[in-house]
């Protein structure tokens, strides 16, 4: 670990222009991950200022929906009833990452910058075009188990590795954002985090200095029928494979709206587009699920070690519409 | 500690140790099981004495804090002036803005009892209550703990006295080599009042219900205890612990003797369905 | 107090966080030390700078290959990486160490090395490797043959011919290898957790060239080693080099991603594995054929077909190795070293045989119990696999399993019961005791004092349960003091002789302190009195022995194994792949059980161990570059609490003085042996998938 400067922010605007200021300044949320990457020598910050005492963790009805603030640790939010009644997909999706004790420590704007877990980006005798662009990407002639089989480039094929943001992307939530200048901006959860392409050392579109103040989850029917289902090597504490958060709203038995988001298998939550569209206005049935998911997942690219994931998704993407309709119950 | 290592000879026990081993807290008021449990707690008490030459007073004075800066270093980098409250006590460091809260607690403030097994957040080894909740003092600056109170496990006692979870490790061996053990202890205390506060976890069954105290079943416990790795396999022993002090029942042994009476093997055994 | 459920006596310690190990003790003016790794697999530094790293602020010393003391590599350190020379032989190996005032500084400080490789191709990749492979130079690991295997094969109507693939797996103990180094003069001290205490004594001292008098182990506590901290490695002599270096007490940790690089692991083993039977069950034919990799530096070889020698009563087999010498770390021995992998293949094997021949695996296996040990020809000192089987399949409910995978079904899990047994060697080994007795008017305690260890296996406590049954005293009047070198010299804690070396060693102290006061009382009894009461009778403040125990003579002249029956329930998602263990039995004869609660927990750890081999452990190596692609908790999956259901435990009784005179046979590895494949085997009863390479994980069953 660099040194490295430690301030606490009291007030947002400043935070907001002391990072600006300096290339290598960052925020500080709950840490968890930062700290680890630190210690890794991967982030080399020589500036931290602490956001944590600003006043960005209210969990509050808005606009229909639901606005979870910025700093609210992940535990609040997802055992905050208004989020327990009418998003459970979050709430699971939040309980399935981590463990008790990083969930009690990381805050829903660092979640959703958390970096890739990749072996290749964290270590850092390795190539990695993330870490250090140039030198080029282990993963993709190294062992990438864990990598991506949707929207990677010859550049990076990591993965995004967190739960909540999948639930996030299938809710189509909103992202806003403290600029610089001072004003405010929002951004559509489908445009907040990026494909590789030929910047992977850019996880997201926040500009640096911009801080996250909250995210909105808009009013939707999901409530009812709604399962985060997360496919892992161990039973707990370990990142996916392959997630889905699968969302429908029926009426009798026909398919009204549905959301499917997956992790574990792109750079970004992956929005299962071609199986939404194949399903909107279709019974739902095991059958459809399937066909849904076998359309999805046949424009996967799986890599050497990983071809397992194009499989795994279908299964998992019939399996949590199955959960879904049967309540979400675990 | 070294010291002490040094100096071992047999120990006598005064009237105050004596009455101390008395006093260990019982799980179970029932006849058998409490006289057991007593007579193995007596047991265990007096070989720890008499093992490190420890008596009650010194196993417990080595939990109040002592003075600052065992060694502290010849400059401080990127100083940070940080005052908080560690198991009750007002501490004031001048610390590196680097150094975890976990290297302060065993190098500047010599509470050896977290540990580090990962450093990473991997293992749940440092694993302290700040503010009421179990957090990793891994992943925690000490720069950030300004005005916090910070419960680590040389902080659950109450004066002479275990706290319940500390005493229903040692009857249900919920440890082997004991050094996640620390972490899993105060992980399994913060974790009674998440059940209390009716917190969800992965496994519960409808999240959708009410936020209220709520019973946790093994799953449950498991879920939620996973974020402490054990590598000797200590898990089963270290749930029966947490089931024993959540629910006041007494929790029976898994082993037995081959042609003894049989006892109700896997009496809880029936699994509720985790999500795969 | 022998055999009674006692709790542990340092459980006190352990629950307050007062139980101190290598880096808990508070020693003035000490310095931190944090080593370097290389970033290739093979070749060597051509350059390396440690110009910036110098400069940083509070680095007190950089210790490189150019630098280092010369050292002696035949010490007894396993695995080089002790800076003698500029070779590179594995990826990650030490290439050199900070010292600074504080942690933080030497971390930073280290990540300021520059170093210029020339790099060399590296064998990293066993796939393209493997035909390489040689027969050892070992003699225990060179061809085992009776009868004729080949012609038994040929003539066989029912056979399995299959390859089980294990992976590389790490021991991964909770607390990473750590040691305060202090010099007082020529007297070095050592805080370390050390399984063999005297082991790291005189391999500390003759690498560093000092007397072994001049060099103190202490380890009163072990935070887990499983055999890594069984041999020592480079990060204990760094340590006491940097200390000499800096002229301060200095404390090293390894960080938890260099322990996989740092302190040996579980090679990969590629078993091919046949079985030959009659259509009646009796099997004809045995081949165990293990092909795996060791260091370029140096041999190990962990011996997978143990258990094969001794379970069954086969009239023609073969057990054999090969090995090929790679640019990876030095394997050493990890739990159930060879016979927790050995029997995946062999009992996997005989599940399938079974199935092949509709035989209930239970009864296959009762068809071929040995009469003696079949690879020596001796008597069995006492084996109780029959009743392991019987008594375990009862407690758990065998009788509900079908013989057909696929026909037990719970919503969208399938149900599956496996079994398979285990076995590992009893022994005692050479270890010595003082027991010391003091009165102080009709108040006596003892001390005992031995190097023995405790990394969680309960040696205070079966220590002390035995002490206060010879000498006549209550457990609370017996301290125990192990883990120093400075105490009589003990066994290790290693191959499950701990618990039988230390006990009978303790037990013929506390005998022997008895005989001496009898003797000094000069008169005759007609009943032995205890020492305790002799002590009083005597008037006696203050009276030692020691003793040096060794195993029974005629101990040789039986096979002494433990033995088990594991029995598994798992369920698998139908749709995901994954599998829990439901329910977990293991039935062991270990001879006498000292203390069933500790017994019972080395047992489920053992179990433990097993469904991690099973469903979640894997080490893997980047086939080009030799880097462990898997190099942290996060990616290396020890089980967490909820891959573990209900575990039970079934002593069965046996009274064995063979091996030793209390009967003790040793269980820490035991545990272990025959867990992965029963978990396998219920895995093909719930799916009727056979996998043959571990870990089962989701992908291996869609």
């Amino acid at each position: 670990m660099r040194p490295f400067k430690y301030t606490r922010a009291s007030d947002a605007m400043n935070a907001v222009s002391t990072v600006s200021a300096t290339t290598s300044a960052k925020f500080l949320a709950g840490g968890t991950n930062l700290l680890d990457l630190m210690k890794e020598d991967v982030e080399r910050p020589t500036e931290l200022v602490d956001v944590t005492k600003l006043n960005f963790a209210q969990i509050k009805a808005a606009n229909g929906g639901v606005s979870i603030g910025a700093t609210a640790k992940n535990t609040d939010t997802a055992n905050h009833p208004l989020i327990r009644q009418n998003y459970p997909l979050l709430t699971q999706a939040i309980l399935a990452s981590a463990s008790g004790q990083i969930r009690n420590m990381a805050t829903n704007g660092g979640n959703l910058n958390q970096r890739t877990r990749c072996s290749y980006f964290y270590d850092v005798a390795m190539p990695c075009n993330k870490r250090t662009p140039g030198t080029g990407c282990g993963a993709l002639d190294g062992v990438n188990r864990n990598h991506a089989i949707f929207g990677w480039s010859e550049k990076c094929v990591a993965t995004y590795p967190g739960d909540m943001a999948v639930a996030l992307a299938a809710l189509e939530a909103t992202v806003k954002v403290q600029t610089k200048d001072g004003t405010e901006r929002t951004i559509a959860f489908a445009d907040y985090h990026r494909l590789p392409g030929d910047a992977p050392e850019k996880d997201n579109n926040l500009n640096h200095g911009e801080l996250i103040t909250s995210i909105e989850l808009p009013k939707n029917n999901f409530a009812d029928k709604s399962y985060y289902l997360k496919v892992r090597e161990r039973a707990s504490y370990a990142f996916a494979l392959v997630s889905v958060a699968a969302a429908l709203e029926t009426k009798g038995n026909v398919i009204e709206n549905v959301r499917l988001a997956l992790g574990g298998v792109a750079h970004k939550p992956w929005r299962a587009l071609e199986a939404e569209k194949f399903l909107k206005g279709k019974a739902a049935t095991e059958v459809n699920f399937k066909l849904a998911a076998e359309m999805e997942m046949k424009t996967a690219k799986p890599l050497e070690y990983n071809k397992f994931k194009v499989e795994l998704g279908r299964r998992a993407i019939a399996r949590a519409l199955m959960q879904a309709m049967n309540g979400g119950k675990a | 500690m070294a010291e002490d290592f040094d100096e071992l000879n047999a120990v006598e026990l005064t009237a105050d140790e004596t009455a101390l081993l008395e006093d260990l807290p019982e799980l179970s008021e029932i006849g058998e099981a409490r006289r057991k449990f007593l007579g193995q707690a007596t047991a265990l008490g007096l070989g720890a004495l008499a093992l490190n030459l420890l008596s009650p007073e010194q196993v417990f004075a080595n939990l109040e804090i002592p003075a600052d800066a065992v060694f502290a270093p010849v400059q401080v980098e990127n100083g940070v002036k940080v005052a908080m409250k560690i198991n009750g006590a007002e501490k004031s460091l001048n610390v590196d803005s680097r150094m975890t809260l976990l290297d302060a607690l065993r190098e500047k403030l010599n509470l050896t009892g977290s540990k580090k097994g990962c450093d990473h957040g991997q293992c749940g080894a440092c694993t302290v209550i700040v503010d009421g909740r179990r957090v990793l003092s891994c992943l925690t600056l000490t720069a950030s703990c300004e005005g916090k109170q910070v419960t680590t496990i040389e902080g659950l006692a109450k004066g002479d006295e275990l706290h319940p979870m500390q005493t229903a490790f040692i009857k249900h061996d919920g440890f082997q080599c004991g050094y996640c053990t620390p972490g899993q202890i105060c992980s399994a205390v913060a974790l009674m009042n998440e059940a209390k506060n009716g917190e969800a976890s992965y496994v519960t069954v409808d999240v959708r219900g009410k936020a209220r105290s709520i019973q946790l079943s093994d799953d449950e416990i498991r879920e939620r205890m996973s974020g402490n790795l054990c590598r000797c396999g200590a898990y089963p022993n270290i749930v029966d612990a947490i089931r024993e002090v959540h629910t006041g029942k007494d929790v029976a042994q898994k082993w037995q003797f081959a042609g003894e009476t049989e006892t109700a093997l896997f009496e809880n055994s029936v699994s509720e369905d985790a999500k795969q | 107090m022998v055999g009674e459920a006692v709790s542990r006596i340092d459980g006190l310690l352990k629950v307050t966080g007062t139980a101190a190990y290598a880096t808990d003790y508070a020693i003035k003016n000490t310095a931190h030390a944090v080593i370097f790794k290389s970033a290739i697999a093979a070749g060597k530094i051509l350059d390396i700078d440690t110009g910036a790293a110098e400069k940083a602020a509070g680095v007190l010393a950089v210790i490189t290959h150019k630098n280092a003391p010369k050292l002696n590599e035949k010490g007894g350190i396993r695995g080089g990486a002790l800076l003698q020379s500029p070779n590179i032989e594995f990826h990650g190996q030490h290439i050199g160490v900070v010292v600074a005032e504080t942690f933080e500084q030497a971390r930073y400080a280290a990540r300021l090395v520059k170093v210029n490789y020339q790099k060399t191709d590296a064998k990293v990749d066993f796939e393209k490797h493997e035909k390489e492979a040689v027969m050892s130079k070992e003699k225990d690991k060179a061809d085992a043959v009776r009868g004729d295997v080949e012609a038994a094969f040929q003539n066989a109507e029912f056979k399995v011919d299959e390859i089980y693939d294990t992976p590389i797996e790490h021991h991964q103990p909770m607390e990473p290898h750590a040691t305060i180094a202090v010099w007082e003069g020529e007297k070095l001290t050592l805080y370390n957790g050390s399984q063999i205490v005297n082991g790291a004594q005189t391999a500390a001292a003759a690498t560093l060239n000092l007397k072994p008098e001049n060099v103190r182990i202490i380890t009163p506590h072990i935070g887990g080693g499983f055999g890594s901290k069984g041999g020592q490695w480079a990060n204990l002599i760094l340590t006491a080099v940097a200390a000499k270096a800096v002229n301060r007490p200095v404390k090293l940790a390894l960080t938890r991603q260099q322990m996989f690089n740092s302190v040996g692991l579980r090679q990969r083993n590629r078993q091919h594995l046949r079985l030959a039977a009659t259509k009646d069950g009796k099997l004809t034919a045995l081949a165990h054929e293990t092909t795996t990799h060791t260091a370029t530096t140096g041999e190990y070889i962990e011996p997978c077909g143990d258990c094969s020698k001794v379970m069954y009563d086969v009239p023609n087999s073969l057990i054999s190795y090969r090995v090929v010498p790679m640019n990876i770390i030095l394997p050493t021995y990890t739990r159930g070293p060879g016979k927790s992998t050995g029997s995946f293949a062999l009992e996997s094997a005989m599940d399938e045989l079974a199935y092949q021949l509709k035989i209930d695996p239970i009864e296959f296996r009762l068809k071929n119990e040995p009469a003696k040990d079949p690879s020596s020809g001796k008597p069995w000192s006492s084996r109780k696999t029959v009743e392991c089987l019987k008594e375990g399949a009862k407690a758990f409910g065998w009788e509900k399993r079908k013989l057909e995978p696929r026909s037990n079904r719970q919503g969208n899990y399938l149900i599956g019961y496996g079994v398979a047994c285990g076995t590992y060697p009893a022994r005692q080994r050479n270890t010595s005791a003082i027991v010391k007795l003091t009165r102080n008017g009709s108040d006596i305690n003892a001390s005992i004092e031995l190097a023995a260890s405790d990394l969680g296996t309960g040696t205070h406590t079966i220590l002390a349960q035995t002490a206060a049954d010879a000498l006549g005293l209550p457990m609370n009047k017996i301290g125990v003091k192990i883990g120093d070198s400075a105490l009589p010299p003990a066994a290790g804690s290693v191959g499950s002789v701990g618990a039988a070396s230390f006990a009978n060693a303790v037990n013929d102290a506390c005998e022997k302190i008895t005989d001496e006061l009898i003797a000094k009382s000069g008169k005759q009894f007609f009943v032995r009195p205890t020492a305790a009461q002799l002590m009083i009778s005597e008037n006696t403040s203050e009276f030692q022995t020691r003793v040096d125990a060794k195993p029974p003579t005629d101990a040789d002249k039986f096979s002494a194994h433990s033995f088990n029956a594991n029995f598994a329930e798992v369920r698998v998602n139908d749709a995901t792949g994954m599998v829990r263990v439901n329910r977990f039995l293991a039935a062991t004869g270990a001879g006498k059980i000292l203390n069933p609660k500790t017994a019972h927990s080395q047992i489920i750890g053992g179990g433990i161990w097993g469904i991690g081999m099973a469903l979640t452990e894997e080490s893997t190596l980047d086939p080009r570059r030799g880097n462990f692609v898997t190099r942290s908790f996060a990616d290396y999956h020890v089980p967490s609490n909820l891959d573990i259901g209900a575990m039970e435990t079934i002593f069965i009784n046996e009274d064995d003085k063979i091996p030793n005179k209390l009967g003790v046979k040793g269980i820490g590895e035991v545990g272990i042996v025959g867990v992965a494949a029963a978990i396998a085997n219920a895995v093909f009863n719930a799916t009727g998938k056979r996998i043959r390479e571990l870990p089962i994980t989701p992908d291996k069953l869609l």
